[in-house]
């Protein structure tokens, strides 16, 4: 055998090994194609199952979705709630602490007599009548004594002369007077407490838009 | 003697590609067969699941998985509540005066 006819034999060979390796790795790749493309069929199918089954189940799953986003709302408002709540009870109990101090004298620029007089001629001409027993508590009934003439003088402008008497049992308030008529039949609360209260029913949204809670 | 052995060498390498030809197709054959098997078992578990699902079994899963996902929302939900609620708690000291001076002017006679 010659060196020409050796070398044709060692390309042919060659040739020959690498069309089969060409081949080879050709399959290859065309298997992992083909088990790729399943893979992909398969994941399909499952969700396909599972936007059926969910179809299917929708209502009991937005059921149960809805009972705990649901409750949780709830509780959230509930919490926000009673922040708002808590945060205007503040304001009126330090409006209670002010009026405190006011009727114990302890603001300078408030005069608390004159406010006293206000609230007893206001309770007086709101009822209307000739006849009124005004109960305070201790310390305002000491001044209201002292003036009562001063209280006649300014409802006799309302309501003309009318009788006036005090009541000695002292009530047990912050300031302010109760009024009734001589009979019984009328009352006009009029306690720096019981106005507080009215006040907060009335004024409470605005409160919360003072403090930029709502 | 030089012929003979070109074409036994021949027929050898010829011999050589055949079994590579059938190789890649008995592979290829192969993959084809996994692949049709997989996609029957997900057909079968799917439409198994569907038939379960319609009898109302199956879904316990599903509900609890909902109501896995929906606990951490309300927990979002409510950590935002709580975060509202301490904003509101910090109120500046100017508005709360203001709304006391506003309740006072209410609760005193004018």
């Amino acid at each position: 055998m010659n060196a020409e006819s050796m070398e044709l034999e060692v390309q042919l060979i060659e040739r020959t090994v690498d069309k089969r390796n060409a081949l080879l790795a050709r399959a290859e790749e065309q298997a992992k194609k083909i088990l790729k493309a399943a893979e992909q069929e398969c994941e399909r199918i499952r969700s396909e199952s599972e936007r059926q089954i969910l179809t299917l189940a929708g209502s009991e799953l937005r059921a149960a979705r809805d009972r705990i986003i649901g409750r949780a709302e709830l509780e959230g408002r509930k919490l926000l709630m009673l922040a708002r709540d808590e945060l205007l009870s503040s304001v009126f109990s330090a409006v209670k602490a002010k009026l405190k101090e006011m009727v114990e004298g302890g603001i300078e620029a408030v005069d608390y007599g004159e406010i006293l007089l206000k609230l007893t001629v206001e309770a007086i001409t709101e009822m209307g009548g000739e006849e009124f027993i005004v109960a305070a508590n201790e310390r305002d009934l000491k001044y209201l004594k002292k003036n009562l003439k001063k209280i006649k003088d300014r409802v006799k402008t309302v309501l003309g002369d009318v009788n006036l008497r005090l009541d000695d049992n002292p009530i047990d308030a912050l300031g302010g007077v109760i009024v009734r008529n001589s009979e019984g039949t009328k009352i006009y609360y009029n306690t720096l407490e019981g106005r507080l209260r009215t006040v907060r029913s009335r004024i409470e949204a605005e409160v919360a838009k003072t403090l930029g809670v709502i | 003697m030089g012929v003979e052995r070109v074409l036994s060498i021949g027929e050898r390498l010829h011999k050589l590609l055949e079994e590579a030809e059938r190789e890649a197709e008995r592979k290829i054959a192969e993959a084809q067969k996994k692949a049709n098997e997989m996609i029957a078992k997900a057909k079968a578990e799917a439409e198994d699941r569907q038939i379960r699902a319609r009898r109302g079994a199956g879904i316990d899963d599903l509900i609890r998985a909902e109501e896995e996902k929906a606990k951490k929302e309300a927990a979002k939900i409510m950590e935002d509540y709580r975060r509202k609620a301490e904003e509101l708690r910090k109120v500046p000291d100017d508005r709360f005066k203001e709304s006391v001076d506003l309740v006072l002017r209410e609760v005193l006679p004018k």
